[in-house]
């Protein structure tokens, strides 16, 4: 009996998050094209959230695409076709590995940096203060933030996109004689417009994700500063966890409008 | 602050162009593979079968990219248009008379429009052409083929089969052949004889060519005789002379032929010796006669020799006889 009641309760609350997180979503984008507009403060954010992530994701990125090319290398010797890495190295990073691991490591850093922010704001009363003293906190604090968010994360992408394939390039030079100009020449040949722009697309949204569930959960907050703490566990937990869903309705739409 | 927040707007805007320079770079990278920023002319060819060919697959000319395949139309149940967008600048190295035929990229890439230069002079072609094309044996030819060969190969494995088992069982001439361990033994014995044979060809053979050195070199006699002419000017009067001894010979032989004859027909003493048996005996007999009388005449010496008026003469005779040897 307890046992049901409980998984009501927790379905119960399921879609009551998701309901609030439609509305925070509403919210935002109701906010985002009303003036004004908090440049500056947009500015300071794409900073924080871009540059500063810039080298986390260029790390990542490197060593993803040096390991996925050396774990791959014996495989593909066994069957005769690694002079095929390039083109299966490039389109994976390219398409999924590149996009995703960006977005995994910008939620573990971002959402959770939004979530312990706003949370800490909210349970400081700052939020309120803001309230008090006239600004928009929604369009200050919020607004700035996933708009950064979804911008930068594309930006990320593509550097991380890079980084790995240099990565990747590297180990080819060194272990198979392949110049960076071949390499890259045969990413290049192997890529379409139905690889890169699908990839840029869904970054955007992982950007908007991660931005929305950092901010919600920090503008949620609970009382006091244990809710901090959570807001920005459950931010990263539920960021990594919406990414994926994401990724595959994107994978699933633009398959239907590309042939893969 | 202010100048803190330039800083880091600066910062931003170059992470933003960076970032957007890549994609734009990437973009072009892209775009240039697919002929998107170059100029381009279409030519087209028509196929029976396009082997999974699709839009976007490359167009080469000997080996080279030059574009891509644009459109893909069926005009009826046997005929597909490809349309193909190749660059300007190859326009001038496609002839006229250029063949277009479907290949694959390697045993498992993708597909592609190979055009191969035609034979002979043409022109270069025109925006909007149709090329010649053979469509390429499909795979499923090639295994209805293989599937033919592989009967046939059964067959022949299961006759070669039947073959190597008669010859393991010894039947037929090779099967005795491998088997009987005679034969091989005659055989060996026949190899070591041709062996032997063939040495001593060999030696004959040496034997010859130094008598044949010899004979260059005059030698020997046979040399002599094959290189001076004075020789064999006297070897020809020599037989000359052979001749007409010879002729002499036959002669005399006739002659003697006649006389036995002669001999034999006539009523001479000779006649009678050699052929009349009477006379023959009577002549034994007389023979006999004489060594009768002989030996008594021996006898009646010895008897003389004893006697003792005559034995004084013997006596000195001997002594005679002695002195004379021992001088």
């Amino acid at each position: 009996m307890d046992v049901k009641f409980n998984m009501v309760q927790k379905t119960k609350h399921f879609f009551e998050e998701i309901g609030d997180l439609s509305f925070f979503a509403a919210r935002f984008f109701k906010q985002a094209v009303n003036p004004p507009f908090e440049f500056k403060e947009l500015l300071r954010q794409c900073y924080q959230v871009g540059n500063r992530s810039l080298l986390l994701v260029m790390t990542t990125g490197f060593i993803i695409g040096l390991v996925l090319t050396l774990q791959t290398r014996p495989t593909l010797i066994e069957f005769g076709a690694v002079s095929w890495m390039p083109n299966m190295v490039g389109i994976s990073i390219v398409r999924e590995v590149g996009p995703v691991i960006t977005a995994l490591i910008c939620s573990g850093k971002i959402a959770s940096g939004f979530g312990a922010e706003l949370g800490s704001m909210k349970v400081t009363e700052q939020i309120d203060a803001m309230e008090v003293s006239g600004t928009n906190p929604f369009k200050y604090l919020v607004v700035t933030r996933i708009l950064a968010a979804t911008l930068m994360l594309p930006l990320l992408v593509i550097f991380g996109d890079l980084i790995a394939l240099y990565g990747s390039s590297l180990v080819e030079f060194f272990k198979g004689n392949v110049s960076f100009r071949l390499y890259f020449n045969k990413v290049f040949e192997a890529l379409s417009f139905g690889d890169l722009i699908p990839a840029t697309i869904k970054s955007f949204f992982f950007g908007f994700v991660i931005g929305l569930t950092g901010c919600y959960k920090g503008y949620k907050t609970g009382r006091g500063t244990a809710g901090v703490g959570i807001a920005a566990n459950t931010a990263v937990v539920m960021a990594s966890l919406l990414l994926f869903v994401v990724d595959f309705v994107a994978v699933f739409v633009s398959d239907i409008f590309y042939e893969l | 602050m202010a100048n803190k927040t330039s800083i880091q707007n600066m910062k931003l805007g170059l992470f933003v162009v960076l970032g957007t320079l890549l994609v734009l770079v990437a973009s072009y990278l892209i775009g240039n593979r697919q002929n998107m920023f170059v100029q381009n002319f279409s030519v087209n060819a028509v196929f029976k079968n396009v082997n999974g060919l699709q839009v976007g697959n490359n167009v080469r000319f000997s080996g080279i990219n030059i574009g891509t395949v644009d459109k893909i139309d069926m005009l009826n149940d046997t005929t597909i248009v490809v349309q193909m967008k190749v660059e300007k600048k190859m326009r001038e190295h496609i002839r006229k008379n250029a063949i277009a035929t479907i290949g694959s990229d390697g045993l498992v890439g993708s597909m592609l429009v190979n055009i191969v230069p035609g034979v002979g002079e043409a022109v270069s072609v025109e925006d909007g052409d149709r090329l010649e094309s053979y469509s390429r044996i499909s795979s499923q030819n090639m295994l209805n083929t293989l599937s033919v060969t592989n009967e046939n190969a059964a067959l022949l494995t299961s006759d070669l089969l039947r073959v190597t088992q008669s010859l393991t069982e010894g039947k037929g001439t090779l099967g005795k052949l491998l088997n009987d361990t005679k034969m091989a033994d005659d055989l060996e014995q026949t190899i070591i004889n041709l062996k032997y044979s063939s040495e001593k060809v060999s030696q004959t053979l040496d034997d010859l060519q130094i008598l044949m050195k010899g004979a260059q070199s005059d030698q020997t006699i046979t040399g002599m005789l094959l290189s001076d002419s004075i020789s064999a000017q006297k070897l020809k009067n020599i037989l000359i002379n052979l001749d007409s001894s010879s002729i002499e010979i036959n002669r005399t032989a006739q002659n003697l032929n006649q006389w036995v004859g002669e001999i034999k027909n006539g009523q001479g003493a000779l006649q009678l010796v050699t052929q009349d048996t009477v006379l023959a005996n009577q002549l034994m007999r007389t023979m006999q006669n004489i060594e009768e009388g002989t030996e008594k005449f021996n006898e009646n010496m010895e008897a003389l020799k004893h006697n003792f008026l005559t034995r004084g003469y013997f006596r000195k005779l001997e002594k005679e006889q002695k002195k004379a040897n021992e001088n």
